[in-house]
C-alpha cells in the first residue's frame, strides 16, 4: 500500500557538508532543477519512495547560517516559514563537527521537526574522532545519525531517523542554549515584548536572538507586530547591543562545546597541511599545479567521452546513404533533406559533443566530491574575485579552450547561480577547439608569417572581452554586497560515492541531450529553410536575399554578404564557416546544416578564399568568427545549465553584437595597414 | 594585541575581537572564528590568503579580512 500524501523533507547544511551528495544519493535521476521564483538562486527538488511512502526532497541553498545577509539565506528562512517542509534534515560534517554544528545552533528555536545527520563519519573515524550519536540524541531531543554517503548501511539509519522524525515530530531541545542566551540582558528584554506567532515556525527565542544579532528583517517584523511602547523597548535594547553577532555567536559555540565535551572523543588532531595541500598553497607552484590538474582532468574527460563520440560519428555517416535510399523509394527531395540534413546531422552533432559533456561532468564532479575543487577555488579565488567570480570559475574557462559546451557543463560545481551564469557568459569568449582548428589556418592563409601575431591579439582581445563582459553582466548577476574576500574552509578529502555520482552524471547528460536536441533542431531547421533552394543555386535562397539587402550594414563591420553568411554559419558551428564559403565561391550545392557541421569544403578552397576576400575583410571575418557565439550546442548547454531562456538569449545577442563590433574594428585597422 | 595578519607561521593566538560590518561578522562567526577561540596560523605569505586552523577546520582568509581580526598571541595549540 502506498500513501499518496508525500512527506516533504528539506536538506539544510553549510557548503561542503555533503548536502548535494546526499541529495543525489536519495533522489538519483528523479531531480528537477530550476530557480526560486524571482531570485537568482538555484532550486533543486527531487523525490524518492521508501517503504511505500513518497518523499519530496528540497535541497535548500547552501548557506553558512540563517542570518539575512544573502538571497540564499532569505530563501532558506522563508521556505522554513512557509510550512512546506514536514521535516528538516540538518547536516553537519563529523570531521569538523565543532564548526559545522553552527547551523544546528542557528536553527535552534525553529519549531519545524528536524533531525541531525553527522555526515562523513568515515573521515572523522580516520582522524580518530568518535561521536556518541545516542548521547547527542539524548541531549538534543532529536534523532541523530552517524552517516557515510558511501556506506550502504548508513542509509537504513537515515531512513529510520527520517521516519521517526516524521512520526514523532521531534523538535530540537533549546533549553541549554536559551539559558546561555538569557545571560544577555537585551535578549531577555526583547524576548519579553515579542508578540505571539509573528513568523510561523520561528519561536520567540529565535526571533529575539536574531534581533540581538542586528537582523534587519526580523527586527522589522517584531516592530510591526508591537505597539508604540513595546517598539520603544525593542529599539532601545537593540541600540544598547554592541556587536550582537559576536555575542550570540559566542553563546552558540559555547553551547556546541558543551554538547561535544562528553559526546566526542578524539586523538589530538594535528593542524598541518597534507603533501598535496602544501604544493597547492605554494606561492609559486600553486597556480601551475592547478592548471595542470585541470588540463589532466580535461584529457581524462575524453576517456569516458570516446565511446559516445564514436557513436556520434557513426550516426554522422548515415545521412548520405539514407538520403539516396529515401530518394530511390520516391520520397520527395525536400522531406529527405529535412530528415537527413537537418535531423540526422543535428543528432550526430549533439551526440558527439555529448560525450564531452558526460566526461567533463564525471571527471570534475569527481574532483568536487573528493575535495579538490575547493583547493582549486582557494588558489584562484583572488584572481577570479576581480571578475566577481569564485576560484572554481577558472576550471570552466580552461575547459572552454577545448569545448564551450564542456565548459558550461563544468560550471555545475559553482554553487552560486549568478556566478555560474557569469562564468558561462565569460567562458563564451574563450575560443574553443573548433576555433583553434580554423583560425590559425585562415590566419596563415591570408597573413602568412603574421599568424602568431594575430593569435596573440586574439588572446588579448579575449581577456579584454572577458573583462568588459564581467562589467556588463556582473552588476546584475553578482551583487556588490555579495562580493567579499575569501572566507572559506578547506574540507578534508573524502572518498567519492561512485553509484550516486554516475547516476547523477547520466541524468544530467540525458537532460542536456533532450534540451540540446530541441534547441539544435529548431535552429538547424530555421537555418536550413532560410538557405534552401530547390535549384541548388544559392542566389535563390532567402538567406542570400536577406544577406544582399543588409549588405550595406554588414559592410560597415567589414563583411560582404558572403563573409557575413560565413559569420552566421559560424554561430552554429565554427567549422561550418569554411563549408559555407566553399559553397558560395564554387557556386555549387546548397548551404545545408550538413555542410555547416561537417565543414566539408572544396579542394581548392584556399585559392578561392584568397582570390575572393581582400585582407581587411579576412581579418574582420577571423575576429568575427572567433568571438561569435561558440555554436548551437553551446547555446543549448548554456540554456540547460542556467535554466533561463532570458539569460541565454541575452548572452547570445550580446555576443553576436560584440563579435560584429570587434570585426568592425579589425576591419578598420586592416584598412589602415593594407 | 595584534592583527591576525601580523602573526608568523605556526604561531597560536586567541581571538579578542572582530571589526567590520554586520555581514562580515556574521560570515566570520558562522565559520567558527569568534572571540575567545584559539587559532593556529598554518601559512602566512605575502600577497596570498592566510591559512589558519581553528575548531578542527582549515580556513583560508583574505588578507584584508584578517586585518579586521584582533588577536592575543599565545595559548595552547588547537
Amino acid at each position: 500500500m502506498s500513501d499518496n500524501k508525500e512527506t516533504v523533507i528539506a536538506l539544510l547544511g553549510q557548503p561542503n557538508s555533503g548536502k548535494s551528495t546526499l541529495f543525489n544519493a536519495l533522489t538519483g535521476m528523479k531531480q528537477h532543477v530550476g530557480n526560486w521564483p524571482g531570485k537568482t538562486v538555484e532550486k533543486k527538488e527531487g523525490s524518492f519512495v521508501h517503504n511505500g511512502k513518497n518523499y519530496l526532497v528540497a535541497d535548500l541553498p547552501g548557506t553558512y547560517s540563517l542570518s539575512a545577509n544573502s538571497d540564499e539565506e532569505m530563501i532558506t528562512r522563508d521556505y522554513i516559514a512557509s510550512g512546506k517542509a514536514d521535516v528538516i534534515c540538518i547536516l553537519a560534517d563529523s570531521s569538523q563537527l565543532e564548526r559545522s554544528l553552527y547551523m544546528l545552533a542557528d536553527y535552534s528555536g525553529i519549531t519545524v521537526p528536524c533531525f541531525l545527520v553527522l555526515n562523513m563519519s568515515d573521515v572523522a573515524l580516520e582522524q580518530g574522532k568518535k561521536v556518541d550519536a545516542a548521547k547527542l540524541e539524548e541531549k538534543l531531543g532529536i534523532p541523530v545519525v552517524s552517516f557515510t554517503a558511501t556506506d550502504v548501511r548508513s542509509y537504513d539509519a537515515f531512513y529510520k531517523a527520517l521516519e521517526r522524525t516524521t512520526k514523532q515530530k521531534t523538535v530540537l531541545n533549546t533549553e541549554d542554549l536559551e539559558e546561555r542566551y538569557s545571560t544577555i540582558e537585551e535578549y531577555v528584554t526583547i524576548k519579553s515584548v515579542i508578540s505571539d506567532n509573528i513568523m510561523p515556525g520561528y519561536s520567540k527565542m529565535w526571533l529575539a536572538a536574531k534581533a540581538v544579532e542586528g537582523d534587519a528583517p526580523v527586527t522589522a517584523r517584531i516592530r510591526n507586530a508591537s505597539d508604540e511602547s513595546k517598539r520603544k523597548i525593542v529599539d532601545d535594547a537593540i541600540k544598547a547591543v554592541d556587536k550582537g553577532v559576536l555575542t550570540m555567536g559566542k553563546c552558540k559555540f559555547e553551547w556546541i562545546d558543551s554538547l561535544l565535551s562528553d559526546t566526542t572523543s578524539s586523538r589530538q588532531s594535528k593542524a598541518s597541511l597534507g603533501k598535496f595541500d602544501r604544493i597547492i598553497t605554494h606561492h609559486i607552484w600553486g597556480k601551475p599545479v592547478v592548471v595542470l590538474i585541470i588540463i589532466l582532468g580535461l584529457i581524462g574527460s575524453f576517456i569516458p567521452a570516446l565511446p559516445l563520440m564514436g557513436v556520434g560519428m557513426v550516426i554522422g555517416n548515415i545521412p548520405d546513404p539514407l538520403n539516396e535510399m529515401l530518394l530511390s523509394v520516391g520520397c520527395p527531395a525536400f522531406i529527405a533533406a529535412i530528415i537527413c540534413d537537418v535531423i540526422m546531422r543535428s543528432i550526430a552533432f549533439i551526440v558527439q559533443m555529448l560525450g564531452f559533456v558526460f566526461g567533463v561532468t564525471l571527471v570534475f564532479g569527481l574532483l568536487e566530491e573528493i575535495g579538490v575543487m575547493a583547493r582549486i577555488s582557494y588558489v584562484f579565488d583572488n584572481t577570479m574575485a576581480r571578475f566577481g567570480l569564485q576560484g572554481k570559475s577558472v576550471m570552466p574557462f580552461l575547459i572552454s579552450f577545448g569545448c564551450t559546451m564542456g565548459g558550461a557543463a563544468g560550471t555545475r560545481v559553482i554553487d552560486n547561480w549568478g556566478q555560474k551564469v557569469l562564468t558561462i557568459a565569460l567562458a563564451w569568449a574563450v575560443p574553443c577547439g573548433a576555433a583553434w582548428a580554423v583560425i590559425p589556418m585562415l590566419s596563415t592563409l591570408f597573413f602568412g608569417a603574421w599568424m602568431p601575431v594575430i593569435i596573440a591579439v586574439i588572446l588579448l582581445v579575449m581577456l579584454l572581452h572577458m573583462w568588459i563582459t564581467a562589467k556588463v553582466f556582473g552588476r546584475s548577476l553578482v551583487k556588490t554586497e555579495d562580493r567579499y574576500g575569501m572566507i572559506m574552509e578547506l574540507p578534508p578529502y573524502h572518498r567519492p560515492k561512485w553509484g550516486a555520482l554516475l547516476r547523477y552524471v547520466l541524468g544530467r547528460t540525458k537532460d542536456t541531450f533532450v534540451r540540446a536536441l530541441k534547441v539544435v533542431l529548431i535552429v538547424a531547421l530555421a537555418f536550413w529553410l532560410l538557405s534552401y533552394t530547390s535549384s541548388g543555386d544559392i542566389s535563390a535562397s532567402i538567406l542570400y536575399k536577406v544577406g544582399r539587402v543588409i549588405e550595406p550594414v554588414t559592410s560597415f563591420f567589414g563583411m560582404k554578404w558572403q563573409t557575413f553568411m560565413a559569420f552566421i554559419a559560424s554561430s552554429l558551428g565554427k567549422e561550418g564557416a569554411l563549408g559555407v564559403l566553399s559553397t558560395i565561391f564554387t557556386g555549387s550545392g546548397t548551404i545545408s546544416v550538413g555542410s555547416v557541421v561537417s565543414g566539408a569544403a572544396a579542394e581548392n578552397i584556399n585559392e578561392l578564399l584568397v582570390a575572393n576576400i581582400p585582407k581587411p575583410e579576412a581579418l574582420a571575418l577571423i575576429f568575427a568568427m572567433t568571438f561569435n557565439m561558440p555554436c548551437i550546442v553551446a547555446l543549448a548547454a548554456t540554456y540547460q545549465e542556467t535554466h533561463s531562456a532570458k539569460w541565454t538569449a541575452r548572452i547570445a545577442l550580446y555576443y553576436t553584437v560584440v563579435a560584429l563590433v570587434i570585426a568592425g574594428i579589425a576591419y578598420r585597422i586592416g584598412l589602415l595597414i593594407w | 594585541m595584534k592583527k591576525l595578519s601580523e602573526l608568523a607561521k605556526d604561531s597560536v593566538a586567541v581571538i579578542k575581537t572582530l571589526n567590520g560590518d554586520q555581514r562580515f561578522m556574521s560570515r566570520i562567526t558562522s565559520i567558527g572564528l569568534t572571540p575567545g577561540c584559539t587559532v593556529t596560523v598554518i601559512k602566512n605569505e605575502k600577497n596570498r590568503p592566510l591559512l589558519v586552523y581553528s575548531r578542527d577546520t582549515m580556513i583560508a582568509l583574505n588578507r584584508t579580512e584578517c586585518e579586521m581580526i584582533e588577536v592575543e598571541p599565545g595559548g595552547k595549540t588547537a
